[in-house]
């Protein structure tokens, strides 16, 4: 699989060096709003700095990490040739490009709108074009992760599919799904407003449109950390999955769950009925569903490879688990993340809670735990466990990579949790600057400083990260061969074509959308509101 | 059904289907408990309460009516009365970025100069400078006046004699002229309670920092005015007249709020603080 794994190492560079830039920009923007560098650039330059983190955050490193580890898994799960491998190269290249035009409009300053665009704020359409074209390669990633379990179905008639192919897949369609909110929005309301096709914007149907995307895009950057706890977790702990189908429902569940759930986004915007934000609100509830399977399926995995190991009593197989290998170690920490941060989400979903939390550093803090923390250490260690099958060569030793994932989630916690606790205080978010004469807001100065040392910590561990991958690719020692994926304790001889296929579940996936997005986005086209004044960003 | 159709437990479609009609019940159900407990439930009794009919209340969750099925709205039943009459629409706009400063300078030969100068540079202590500007506050105050939002014994009949299309041109001319250029030796330090009042505001009064809208040289939103060396007399006056409601075309009530909270030093301290061209 030499040109396989060409094109896996081609993208997740991408995505580190993305990755580490943006790092720096974010201790350089917690520096500037912290006591210590309060008269340090100014709010056009943080709000640039932040438009640049958050793209190159969410939009590069996780669109091209998962392309990346799609294809890594087509290959090697299917254990088949990928089909299409020209247009695989021409996805990346094309996401590539976009990657470029967007970060040339950032750094002109005339796309200061934040990663999530806030219109009526309009940023130069290059910007737009490129991330349009970052989302048309993972398209054409979607397409080909289509066809290569469809075309392994049809050479494997009747047979389970791997359990690491279905959850890519899984992720594949659910993305299809989630970028029609974003596509529409971009196409018909800010692209035509940025080129100065029109002067209003109808704020209320870009947000709702957003929101549709908003939510599920997590789960975008979720499902490669659900496939490694799945399917690399437990066979990397020495024991077997518990159960094949609780995984399998899982990603189903995240793909009928993730979607008509996004207006617990706006549930402090006037446009929609209380009604509908409801109905939203308890489906999102059904989110949980899926993590506390996973959770108690991964736990009850861990158990088997800890009593296998000799482990004894009801909490001895903990201590045996073999907590050295980075895969092992990045799973627990991503558990205690994911909890935190889980029961945060639960806070924001609650509408009496939300109303509190809104719009503070709670908000920032949620996100940047559950996805910064959980799912970008799980990047961390499925980048450790593939990279000698991409390489070619073994780790020197495994202590740098558990140094870096322990540095990782000692920072995040150190930052998160003082952000939670002055979100709470009402510490607004999407501020450049904090007056700490104010003497209320001199009392926060300490917390800052104690989450700025967080974000310290994290950018080491972002650079010895990239460090420990880097040296990878001169090391002397050659990979030793060993098996990737977890067999299950039963693995599966036939399973339902619903959990083999999404079908199904795509057919329940559109009533669901139409119940939960049909009357919210049809009622903007029956009774349109007035529309905002386009207001174009420029430097400075 | 015949014998020889019946499959064995392990053929796939009797594998299938109990998969296909559970999954989809439960989906359904859940969904349609959802809408039930959301769209009809909850605001009928909550409607009750507010003193709504379940009619009303449904049609207020489903977001067909304003308002929340949880309380009785609006609060009244008396029509609100805008401050002012113009709203910031793209066709406001176009009009404004179409304005001619040269029909405009015409315009102000013709009426304007005599008080606020050819320049914009005006003539006497109770008239506001108008050079450099926003064109957008210009053109509001003089729609104010022209509408009756804003009312001043001689501008009110100066701006209804002007039409839409005149008042975006003479704001345009005004707007286009260089702001001026004030002697900083001659200003005066401002004592520490102003500059705080500007720069932080009083959290204990209500009053937001004067600076979060009218900074130097530069105001936000559209429609507010660049205060910077503005004319201390005409700066005193117009915050006395918000203070005790003469003056009543400012959106949101923004400034009677805050000027009502001010006493008349910090009034005085202000509108010195401002002449000085906010250093």
């Amino acid at each position: 699989m030499r040109n396989a794994e060409r094109l896996c190492l081609a993208h997740f560079w991408v995505a580190f060096a993305a990755f580490a830039g943006a790092a720096v920009l974010g201790v350089w923007q917690m520096w500037v709003r912290s006591p210590l560098g309060a008269q340090v650039g100014s709010p056009g330059h943080y709000f640039m700095s932040v438009t640049a983190h958050g793209v190159a955050m969410a939009y590069v490193l996780t669109t091209f990490f998962i392309m990346g580890f799609g294809y890594f898994v087509a290959v090697t799960a299917l254990d088949r040739p990928l089909p299409g491998k020209v247009w695989a190269w021409a996805g990346f290249w094309l996401g590539v490009i976009g990657v470029v035009l967007a970060v040339l409009a950032i750094g002109r300053g005339e796309a200061t709108v934040l990663f999530t665009f806030y219109p009526p704020l309009t940023a130069s359409v290059w910007f737009y074009l490129g991330l349009v074209l970052v989302v048309a390669a993972s398209w054409i990633w979607c397409v080909l992760m289509i066809v290569a379990m469809a075309d392994w179905k049809r050479e494997n008639p009747g047979q389970p599919a791997p359990l690491a192919m279905f959850a890519t897949v899984a992720n594949a369609v659910m993305w299809l799904w989630t970028t029609v909110g974003v596509a529409a929005e971009l196409v018909f309301q800010v692209i035509p407003a940025s080129l100065g096709l029109v002067q209003t914007i109808d704020v209320g149907l870009s947000r709702t449109l957003f929101s549709w995307t908003l939510h599920a895009i997590v789960y975008f950057w979720l499902l490669p950390a659900y496939t490694a706890f799945y399917t690399l977790a437990p066979r990397a702990a020495g024991g077997r999955l518990y159960s094949d189908t609780m995984g399998r429902l899982t990603f189903i569940l995240f793909l009928v769950y993730s979607l008509p759930v996004g207006m617990h986004h706006l549930m402090m915007d006037p446009e929609h009925g209380n009604g509908l934000k409801f109905l939203q609100t308890l489906l999102t509830v059904f989110v949980t569903v899926p993590t506390l399977l996973t959770i108690f399926t991964i736990t009850a995995s861990f158990e088997i490879a800890g009593r296998l190991r000799g482990g004894r009593g009801a909490f001895g197989w903990i201590r045996t688990l073999p907590w050295h290998r980075p895969m092992v170690l990045a799973t627990g920490l991503a558990f205690v993340m994911l909890g935190f941060g889980g029961f945060g989400g639960i806070v924001n979903n609650g509408y009496g809670m939300n109303a509190m939390v809104h719009n503070t550093s709670w908000v920032t803090a949620h996100f940047h735990l559950i996805f910064g923390g959980s799912v970008v250490i799980m990047y961390f260690a499925i980048a450790y466990e593939i990279w000698p099958r991409l390489t070619g060569r073994e780790h020197l030793s495994p202590a740098p990579l558990r140094l870096q994932l322990w540095l990782w989630f000692i920072g995040m916690m150190v930052m998160t949790v003082p952000w939670h606790w002055l979100g709470l205080q009402g510490q607004w978010r999407r501020v450049a600057n904090f007056n700490y004469a104010d003497p209320i807001i001199a009392g926060w100065g300490p917390w800052v400083i104690v989450s700025l040392a967080g974000g310290v910590i994290l950018l080491i561990s972002a650079m010895l990260f990239v460090r420990n991958l880097a040296v990878l690719h001169r090391s002397p020692a050659p990979a030793v061969a060993r098996p990737l994926y977890a067999l299950a304790v039963h693995p599966p001889q036939r399973v339902p074509a619903a959990l083999n296929g999404f079908g199904l579940w795509n057919i329940l996936v559109l009533v669901l959308m139409v119940a939960a997005y049909g009357w919210p986005i049809l009622q903007f086209v029956i009774d349109p509101s007035p529309g905002a004044i386009v207001h174009r960003t420029q430097w400075p | 059904m015949t014998e020889h159709r019946q499959q064995p437990i392990s053929e796939p479609h009797v594998l299938d289907q109990p998969w296909r009609l559970w999954s989809s019940i439960a989906i359904g159900g859940i969904l349609l408990l959802g809408i039930l407990l959301g769209v009809v439930i909850i605001p009928v009794v909550q409607g009750r309460g507010a003193g709504l009919d379940a009619y009303t209340a449904i049609c207020r969750a489903l977001g067909i009516l304003p308002g929340s099925p949880a309380q009785p709205q609006p609060s009244t039943q008396f029509p609100a009365t805008p401050v002012s009459q113009v709203v910031w629409t793209a066709d406001v706009l176009q009009i404004l970025s179409n304005a001619d400063p040269r029909r405009g300078y015409e315009k102000v030969q013709e009426v304007c100069v005599s008080c606020h100068g050819e320049k914009g540079d005006s003539v006497g202590p109770d008239f506001p400078h108008l050079a450099g500007q926003s064109g957008a506050a210009i053109y509001k105050q003089l729609y104010d006046y022209r509408t009756g939002s804003r009312t001043n014994p001689m501008m009110t009949d100066v701006a209804k004699a002007l039409d839409e299309k005149a008042i975006a041109d003479v704001a345009a001319y005004y707007a286009a002229q260089p702001k001026r250029n004030l002697n900083p030796r001659s200003l005066g330090e401002s004592p520490p309670n102003i500059v705080q009042l500007v720069e932080l505001g009083d959290p204990n009064r209500n009053i937001p920092p004067c600076a979060a809208c009218h900074r130097a040289g530069a105001a936000g939103p559209i429609e507010t005015p660049i205060l910077s060396e503005q004319r201390t007399e005409y700066l005193v006056a117009q915050l006395k007249a918000y203070a005790s409601g003469e003056r009543r075309n400012d959106v949101y009530g923004r400034m009677r709020t805050i000027a009502s909270q001010l006493t008349d030093a910090e009034i005085n301290g202000l509108a010195a603080y401002y002449r000085a061209g906010f250093k």
